[in-house]
């Protein structure tokens, strides 16, 4: 046995290839060079990749895996400037001790040790050499690895080296040896290539991190995605820094003066601005880019990677970077082609600690990057001019705390975005603006809402109302009354909403106020439409069309949104090209959060008109999108889960479970109906009557309270469909009623005139004749409706028996539940009510003969009493049977 | 990544030939699967060759579905499943 130690290692019962992810491929051509030298023929195995891409993971797991049964010998070479000289070869020397130690130790030539090295292995037992990191090793141990190289295969060991191919420079010495292996028997090869965005997605999932966004940044690279994730922030893991500042460290002082200019100009630098900042140091470029630091791009250079950028900028010590800083500032103040760069002005003020040109620069780039759009980037240059507010008097500083908020909601950041306006108010509060605050307090409304939190927001509006009440007739006055229409609204309590409205507009007619009169001109037209009200509409258009004069681009996006939830609510299908009006309005303007609600009613109106894959693919889009409002998750998911259970496809319920824990937490039809519908059809789909009234129970009462007439009516449906025998509620709309109320060929033809034609197909599917069944089946197969098909084919299946069951003369055929002649003179007087005893008499039997028959009847028509099998006996067609006889 | 099993139903038999030309419709068929991330593992074909059982990973039942139009592949039913091997459980 050789000795055991650090380095030599056996490891037993280790579990198969560990966690990693997408090394299948890399641990399998282990395993065959593994089976290869099992069968006495060597393996010299170079695994590759970048930096991080986790090359010694895959090494670890292989060894766990398959070296139970034998001495694991491994080395590393090591990053520093100068290498130790047989790095690796000392390691495994000191492990195993004898020739090889004493040759390493002698400091013997390489072929020596080499021998050494050899006798170790043929004498020691199975053995598995690892070498890692080879692109960092000394010219003697390179020397020894090409030797292995060749000779591999007629050692019959297994060795396995691990390179960085990103360190490869085109004069690197590993290259030499590489070429020379090129052909060598027993050489095999695995490359690691970064992980898939599928990958980097499975290993973000239990982390708050845009997993797309993480992939992009890390390039997939799975030391940097692990440490990212691993850091819980946003900044650079110190193992990354310390990676990256190895390499740097091997550079000389003029090259790492140069990276310190490059990194603390983000994504890249242009050369003349280098040039400003560097100086000197600009002459060790060619290094930098030989060392594969730096890349050169058009007139600039950039870092090969952003983790590294950063991770050089944080090491810069803290006085020489704001002096860098400082420098780019002012050579940016005068550009070669005259135009301000807001967003690098603003940023390198910020770490140059200039806090004047911090709130002039990051003011002025959040406006510009609000006006184009790009929300994300405005609420951050925001908060970076927030950070230097203590200058500027509370107003000013509730102005950038308003725009802040406003720009967080807008990329559904709704923490931040109420957390600024609860500063904003603070500020009012401390200068007694209670005008201000009442405003604000309607925006933090606004915001609470979307976030998910109704009642919450009911608060606000109402705490706006007894601060602006006090203070007379004001236009504020009026946003507020407004605001409380448009709360009560969204909750579908017409009667406050009306009756807020009627203040808001006296106020506003007497004040003026356009802004408040389109947004309560759409508060009142969405509620009547959503009633089903004909003035709704024309309100809700009336409101739209005001808004776009004005230029209120918000509240023409928030027209449409309303225009498309009740349009899907109503299926008023003609409206369809109003919605669509609204995308492109949208999509034109940069109201992205709009755009999507848009697409998301306009995929559930998808799914009303049977298409269901397109409305899947519209739920699936919504969901990839970082921009995520609540309730357009809600809506996401939903689709996605009716879909699947309507085609019959796996994995109905996560979606619907998520749709579920969003609405959980609110208490207005908007956000319960969708989902409670959803499961409960779901339920019923599977024959699931517990989990049907489970589903729909509250949801169903809230709906009739606020006179929500589809709603009612869909979930009543479902209800009845699952088994559920309760009467039609009288708010039910009317395909649903006519259906419910016992005519579903009417509600078939309902169903039709609307354009739902699988709402169509499962009235017909309920219809009394057989020719209705057969279309519906047809229909359901044509809209790939597999389980409500199936329902309809088993129905399709009874009758036809029973459509047996009333042709030809009872005594020509066996009767359905296969009852004898007797036993049906029996049933017939059973059914008159007779005992036992008289029957008996009747039919001059004994009365053991006639018990015997009944409990045979019982058996045969699957019923337990009398009664019940007189009922059945009705239900199959046999009372008129009896007649006949 | 889930695993599905997809049954598939050809009324008028698989018709795909063991040449280059049937290779050739099995390739096409891999590459449309790769824009949903949708991969064919491998499939059972009933002796009629009317009825198939393919095995695949996607990322979800809708990606399958999406694969097999643009394949114009039939789909009858799509269930979610995972190995059981009986010589690694035993």
């Amino acid at each position: 046995m050789p000795p055991m130690g650090a380095v030599v290692s056996t490891v037993t019962n280790a579990p198969p290839g560990g966690d990693l992810l997408e090394r299948e491929v890399p641990l399998a051509l282990l395993d065959q060079a593994l089976a290869a030298v099992d069968e006495g023929k060597g393996r010299l195995v170079l695994v590759s990749g970048d930096a991080g891409i986790g090359k010694s993971a895959l090494v670890r797991a292989f060894c766990a895996r398959a070296a139970s049964d034998r001495r694991i010998l491994d080395g590393a070479c090591d990053g520093l400037r100068t290498p130790r000289p047989l790095g690796p070869l000392v390691d495994i020397g000191k492990a195993v001790g004898g020739e090889l130690q004493r040759a390493v130790a002698a400091k013997d030539a390489a072929h020596s040790v080499f021998d050494a090295l050899v006798d170790e292995l043929r004498s020691g037992g199975d053995s598995l050499v690892v070498i890692e990191d080879v692109h960092w090793a000394d010219e003697a141990t390179l020397d020894i690895l090409g030797l292995l190289g060749r000779r591999v295969e007629s050692l019959g060991s297994l060795v396995v080296a691990t390179y960085r191919t990103d360190e490869l420079t085109p004069a690197h010495p590993l290259r030499v040896v590489l070429g020379d292996l090129a052909t060598a028997p027993g050489l095999v090869r695995v490359h690691l290539e970064p992980l898939s965005a599928d990958a980097v997605e499975e290993l973000a999932a239990p982390y708050e991190v845009d997993a797309a966004d993480l992939h992009a940044k890390t390039a997939g690279n799975p030391f940097f995605v692990t440490e990212a994730l691993a850091s819980g922030s946003t900044d650079v893991p110190a193992t990354v820094r310390d990676a990256v500042l190895a390499r740097a460290a091997r550079l000389g002082e003029r090259g790492r003066d140069l990276l310190d200019a490059v990194a603390i100009v983000p994504n890249r630098t242009d050369l003349w601005l280098l040039e400003a900042i560097a100086g000197n140091a600009l002459g060790a470029l060619d290094e930098c880019l030989a060392s594969g630091m730096l890349r050169a791009e058009d007139r600039a250079v950039a870092f090969r990677h952003e983790l590294a950028r950063r991770a050089v900028e944080e090491a810069i010590n803290p006085h020489r970077r704001a002096e860098l800083h400082a420098c780019a500032l002012e050579a940016l103040l005068t550009p070669p082609d005259g135009s301000w760069d807001l967003e690098q002005l603003a940023q390198h003020a910020e770490a140059a600690g200039d806090g004047a040109a911090v709130l002039e620069f990051a003011t002025a780039a959040a406006e510009h990057a609000a006006a184009v759009g790009a929300h994300r980037e405005a609420a951050a240059q925001y908060a970076r001019a927030l950070r230097y507010a203590d200058r500027l008097s509370e107003v000013e500083r509730a102005a950038l705390l308003e725009a802040r908020s406003f720009e967080c909601y807008l990329i559904s950041r709704h923490d931040d975005a109420i957390e600024a306006l609860d500063e904003a108010l603070e500020c009012y509060r401390a200068v007694g603006d209670t005008t201000a605050e009442g405003l604000a307090l309607c925006s933090l409304a606004s915001r609470r809402w979307c976030g998910g939190n109704p009642l919450a927001a009911a608060e606000s509006v109402a705490q706006a109302v007894r601060l602006l009440e006090p203070l007379g007739p004001s236009p504020e006055l009026a946003r507020a009354y407004a605001a409380a229409s448009s709360m009560a609204m969204n909750a579908e309590q017409a009667e406050p909403a009306f009756a807020w409205s009627d203040r808001a507009l006296e106020l506003i007619e007497r004040l003026g106020a356009t802004d408040t009169l389109v947004f309560q001109l759409n508060n009142v037209g969405t509620m009547g439409m959503l009633l089903g009200r004909p003035e709704g509409l024309a309100q809700l258009e009336r409101s739209i069309a005001l808004a776009a004069r004005e230029g209120l681009e918000d509240d023409v996006g928030r027209g449409y949104i309303h225009l498309a939830w009740a349009v899907s609510r109503l299926r008023e299908f003609a409206l369809v090209p109003r919605i669509d009006a609204g995308i492109e309005y949208c999509a034109d303007h940069g109201l992205e959060l709009w755009k999507l609600y848009l697409i998301v009613y306009r995929a559930r109106v998808e799914l009303d008109q049977g298409r269901f894959s397109d409305a899947a693919d519209a739920a699936t889009f919504i969901l990839r999108q970082p921009n995520r409002a609540p309730l357009l998750k809600l809506l996401a998911y939903t689709l996605l889960g009716t879909v699947r259970a309507r085609r019959g496809d796996p994995d109905v319920w996560s979606p619907l479970q998520e749709a579920h824990e969003i609405a959980a937490v609110t208490d207005d039809l908007q956000h319960l109906a969708p989902v409670a519908i959803a499961r409960t059809e779901a339920a019923s789909l599977c024959g699931k009557a517990a989990l049907a009234a489970e589903a729909s129970d509250a949801v169903l009462e809230l709906a009739r309270e606020r006179e929500a007439a589809w709603i009612v009516g869909e979930l009543a449906l479902w209800r009845r469909r699952a088994g559920i025998d309760e009467p039609c509620p009288p708010e039910a709309a009317e395909p649903f009623a006519a259906h419910l109320t016992g005519d579903p060929g009417q509600a078939a033809a309902l169903w039709r005139r609307l354009g739902c034609p699988y709402e169509a197909a499962l009235a017909l599917g309920d219809a009394a004749d057989g020719d209705s069944l057969r279309r519906a089946l047809a229909e359901l197969r044509g809209l790939g409706a597999v389980p409500a098909a199936t329902l309809v084919t088993r129905r399709l299946r009874e009758r036809g028996e029973r459509g047996v069951a009333r042709g030809p003369r009872p005594s020509t055929r066996a009767n359905p539940a296969g009852l004898t002649a007797r036993e049906l003179d029996v049933l017939q007087l059973l059914a008159e009510g007779l005992q036992n005893g008289e029957i008996a008499a009747r039919l001059v039997v004994s009365r053991r003969t006639v018990d015997h028959h009944v409990s045979a009847i019982l058996r045969k028509l699957g019923v337990g009493t009398r009664a019940q099998a007189g009922a059945e006996a009705a239900r199959l067609g046999l009372a008129a049977d009896l007649q006949d006889r | 990544m889930p695993r599905y099993v997809i049954e598939r139903t050809f009324p008028e038999g698989l018709g795909i030939p063991a040449s280059a030309e049937g290779a050739e419709a099995c390739r096409a068929v891999v590459e449309r699967n790769l824009e949903g991330a949708v991969t064919w593992l491998h499939s059972y074909v009933s002796a009629d060759e009317r009825t198939t059982f393919c095995v695949y990973e996607a990322p979800s039942p809708e990606a399958i579905r999406n694969a097999a139009a643009r394949s114009r592949l039939p789909v009858d039913r799509i269930t979610q499943v995972r190995v059981l091997d009986p010589y690694f459980n035993g």
